[in-house]
């Protein structure tokens, strides 16, 4: 099967559309950022606490809120996570004043105590709380299969796999909801049961993680971000500067490859998602990918131009871009499917991961035809033009109409 | 079969088969040193471990400290202010108090009466790392730049030296432990589920001080220092202990300032149970600590001694009599409190306080379901690229999908046998390898395409195709290696695990596209004389 059998489409005739659609993109971007509602810095960067619990029952929102308010954390805010049948809730605390409060550790508190309320014995253990380490501790001490007087067994490695499968078992069904599901634990004897029904009792949440970022930490990520992203464009600058040894060349890459982060990271503003070291992974690899494909576009070129044929370098680039045409729809294509995968099944962390490459993608193939190819057509034409001073070099102010200026430059005919 | 197919075949079989012995002997070493129990680790458990997995799938706890390393420079501080008053007293100098215009200077009042030569010869003795400037009848001692530097590059050692003692006392499976920077300290954890143990464990200053208690315990402070004209006498300290029930104020007491001993006296510590119930901590002092505890308990029989833990008194028990080598702390701990009190006594103080500066704790449940999603959008993501790989390119499609199926397999025998840690982003990574590794078949079979439809014959267009692709597929990985290894720089823990995987995944990419695949067509089509069309 063939999508594109030898198609001969003029591309570059449409590039000042193209680079007013260009601009516009970007316009709308910047105007997210700067204007409308600005980058939503994750934790990574801004600095805070963001904590995810797993309820044993349908979480009240209200009443978390309410509990959280009271515990005199400053702002905090509370949104459903991922499937709403899973009972999760994220909640975020800002930046404290001072560094090292554990933020983390008074959240969970706060919860506990609102939810639970004074009827629970303090003296019990919380199942949905207490790691193995504590639980094996405990079982040790109480000893109910009577092991220690035994030979053959050492009390603390006895309870000590007890209590991993326990735990392995909450970590397997989510949470413990009721004390009943404890007569369903795996491989384990019928005392250790009744010990866990009269020493511990399901507590109302599970944590699945937290994370604390001071303000030094997040400054230093915030700047080593930065620094990443600027690092790997000149890295691209330099590879192709050495590749090609042609400064257009190098230009149109590059200004292709600021195109595409400036309108992933618009339009990741326009939706509202979060900036956070995952995402900064995605533009990472999105650099890589969007010279890439220029990079192809490139190759073919250079090979076209080796051939000593009379043709205009708009020629050149119109036939390297059909050549490779279906090679860029198919790669493209087959990524895209891996990051839509991704979207789509990957969860909540690899969620705006998955939505940057996917922008990305797109722009990126795009942005190797109209801005990396269109660029270098019209660099040359430019100084096509000066050089024989047929017409005083025009600036290409009002980049909006398309036709004059595109169909006819047949002046930079040889080389 | 050519003979140079026949290498080239053999070439490729070593080469995976390696990468795979490689996985499962890594799966094996890994299961062996995690294993509890009883018992061997199979097959199964081996093929799950071949590859470390990040904290964030595996579950546990990533923290960055910071030392107040000021703490340290403090506490040299008043030693050598107490020093010299000591050493003064000796030769019968006369100083006044000292006061603490800073964190690294101290200063003393001189009376006329000073015999200010023979006060220089003590400090040029005792005090060679601080320097001395007099001011308004005062000496201002400082401490110099050099010996300042060390002190607060030690402690940070020392910080590290000592959370890596009570680390391996706790028993956690492969820690990690380093020095960041200047005074920051990286510690991973993973495995662990009980975050608030562990962080306490590692925080706890653990600075014990045992000395005689003078004065209290009240609840009233001004009332305690009445008989000195509320001022605290130059060899005592006030120091609180706890706050009793009903009671808003805590209980101070009036202790001498020289410790009877220290935590540095300790030779061991355990926690006990005692017998009235309740949970208490027995230490057991070393021979030089042991020959000081009895003499002064000795002395000092009816008397009560404070144990003071982070200065603040825990107990200050009577003494009864002349104690040789051990005592025992209680308060009222639960059986984990006094476990890790034990534990961080053994494993010594903190040169200084710590603060957390970044905490991410992962919880099992949430790594669990992490690996469940990513590895089903991964099938799910390879399964569509096999399909659209297939569909568009036949035979050759299949071809293309056998050389993802072994970039896949060799990745995962790469990253075991780099010790490369799997991480969420790193699935996303290596199913992103599998979705750019398509991207030089790709390229390949359009080139080939292209020569049939230029008139080649079936054989030469193959390999005009791969070497005509050549070139290009290299540019496409070095474009995407660089933008990755300047991700692994910037990265944390995550973040590098992407980097890493998609740096191996596109290297192994280049062997699988262009060397497996050239390879397949040649033992398809090598052995045929004519050849009437590519499926492609």
């Amino acid at each position: 099967m063939e999508l594109f059998r030898q198609t001969n489409i003029n591309f570059l005739k449409y590039k000042w559309l193209a680079i007013g659609a260009s601009w516009l993109l970007i316009a709308v971007g910047l105007f997210a950022i700067f204007v409308q509602k600005g980058l939503k810095f994750g934790i990574d960067f801004a600095g805070g606490t963001q904590i995810a619990v797993r309820f044993a029952q349908r979480p009240d929102l209200d009443h978390i809120r309410k509990i959280l308010d009271s515990a005199n954390l400053g702002d905090t805010g509370i949104q459903r996570y991922e499937e709403p049948e899973k009972n999760e809730v994220l909640i975020r605390v800002q930046q404290q004043r001072q560094e090292g409060r554990d933020v983390s550790h008074d959240v969970q508190n706060a919860l506990r105590a609102g939810l639970l309320g004074p009827a629970e014995d303090a003296s019990k253990l919380d199942l949905n709380r207490e790691g193995r380490d504590t639980l094996a501790a405990r079982l040790v001490a109480a000893d109910p299969d009577h092991v220690s007087g035994r030979p053959d067994v050492t009390p603390a490695d006895y309870y000590g796999r007890i209590a991993e499968r326990i735990i392995a078992h909450r970590s397997e069904t989510g949470i413990f909801r009721s004390a009943a599901e404890f007569d369903r634990l795996p491989e384990t004897s019928g005392p250790v049961r009744e010990w866990l029904k009269a020493n511990s009792y399901p507590g109302p949440f599970v944590l699945l993680s937290a994370e604390n970022v001071g303000p030094q930490v997040g400054a230093d990520l915030r700047k080593k971000a930065v620094l990443a992203v600027f690092w790997s464009i000149a890295g691209m600058l330099a590879y192709i500067a050495i590749r090609f040894r042609s400064l257009p060349f190098g230009v149109g890459a590059v200004v292709a490859l600021i195109h595409d982060t400036l309108i992933t990271v618009g339009l990741l503003a326009l939706f509202g998602r979060e900036f956070n070291l995952v995402v900064v992974a995605a533009l990472l690899t999105l650099v890589g990918y969007s010279v890439n494909d220029t990079v192809v576009v490139y190759d073919r070129v250079r090979e076209n131009q080796r051939t000593p044929k009379k043709e205009s370098l708009e020629s050149v680039i119109n036939r390297s871009i059909n050549q490779t045409l279906s090679r860029t729809v198919l790669t493209s294509g087959a990524t895209m499917l891996v990051v839509v995968a991704l979207f789509f099944l990957g969860g909540e962390v690899l969620n705006t991961f998955a939505l940057t490459l996917m922008i990305g993608i797109i722009v990126g193939t795009y942005s190797s035809i109209y801005v990396a190819s269109a660029i270098v057509v019209i660099w040359k034409d430019l100084r096509g033009r000066r050089k024989l001073q047929v017409v005083p070099a025009p600036k290409p102010a009002a980049p909006v109409s398309p036709s004059p200026a595109s169909g006819k430059k047949k002046k930079s005919g040889r080389r | 079969m050519s003979k140079r197919v026949r290498w080239r075949l053999l070439l490729i079989v070593l080469v995976v088969a390696g990468m795979i012995a490689g996985y499962v002997a890594m799966g094996y070493a890994n299961a062996r040193r995690e294993w509890i129990g009883s018992g061997k680790p199979t097959l199964t458990d081996a093929l799950k471990k071949g590859v470390r997995l990040g904290l964030d799938l595996r579950g546990g706890i990533h923290l960055v400290l910071q030392v107040n390393t000021i703490d340290a420079v403090k506490a040299e501080r008043d030693d050598a202010a107490e020093q010299l008053q000591t050493q003064a007293r000796e030769q019968g100098l006369t100083l006044g108090p000292a006061e603490y215009p800073s964190e690294r200077s101290f200063a003393i009042a001189v009376t006329p009466a000073t015999d200010e030569r023979k006060l220089d010869e003590t400090v040029k003795r005792y005090l060679p790392d601080w320097a001395v400037a007099t001011a308004g009848g005062k000496w201002v001692f400082t401490l110099k730049d050099l010996p300042l530097r060390q002190m607060e590059d030690n402690s940070v050692s020392q910080a590290v030296e000592t959370i890596r003692n009570r680390i391996d006392e706790f028993g956690v499976a492969e820690p990690l432990i380093a020095r960041q920077g200047k005074d920051r300290i990286l510690v991973q954890l993973p495995g662990i589920d009980d975050p608030k143990r562990v962080k306490d464990l590692i925080k706890s200053t653990a600075f014990l001080e045992l000395k005689l208690v003078t004065g209290g315990p009240s609840t009233d402070r001004a009332g305690l220092l009445a008989p000195t004209a509320g001022q605290v006498p130059p060899n005592l300290e006030l120091v609180e202990g706890a706050v009793a029930a009903g009671q808003r104020e805590p209980t101070y007491y009036l202790v001498q300032k020289t410790a009877v001993i220290t935590g540095r006296d300790l030779k061991n510590a355990r926690p006990t149970q005692r017998q009235l119930g309740g949970n208490a901590v027995s230490f057991f002092l070393n021979a030089a600590g042991a020959e000081k505890f009895a003499k002064t308990t000795g002395e000092n029989v009816g008397k009560q001694l404070a144990i003071i833990l982070d200065h603040r008194v825990k107990s200050a028990p009577t003494i009864n009599e002349r104690i040789h080598d051990q005592g025992e702390i209680s308060g009222s701990f639960t059986p984990e409190e006094a476990n890790d009190l034990a534990l961080v006594l053994r494993a010594g103080a903190l040169p200084a306080g710590l603060t957390y500066l970044e905490e991410r704790t992962v919880g099992p449940s949430l790594g669990l379901d992490s690996i469940k999603k990513g590895v089903t959008a991964s099938i799910a993501g390879a399964l569509f690229v096999f399909g659209a790989v297939v569909f568009y390119y036949r035979l050759s499609g299949l071809n293309a999908v056998l050389a993802l199926i072994l970039n896949a397999v060799m990745l995962l025998g790469a990253m075991a046998l780099f010790g490369a840690t799997l991480t969420l982003p790193g699935i996303a990574g290596f199913i992103l390898t599998i979705g750019m590794a398509v991207d030089s078949n790709v390229l390949i079979f359009e080139r080939i395409r292209e020569e049939l439809r230029a008139g080649r014959a079936p054989k030469t267009a193959i390999d005009n195709g791969f070497s005509k692709a050549f070139a290009t597929i290299i540019d496409t990985h070095l474009t995407v290696i660089i933008s990755a290894i300047f991700l692994f720089q910037f990265g944390t823990g995550p973040v590098k695990g992407f980097a890493v995987t998609l740096i191996l995944g596109l290297l192994i990419s280049v062997f699988t596209a262009v060397f497996v695949s050239h390879t397949i067509f040649e033992l398809v089509y090598g052995r045929r004389q004519h050849i009437d069309a590519l499926s492609i």
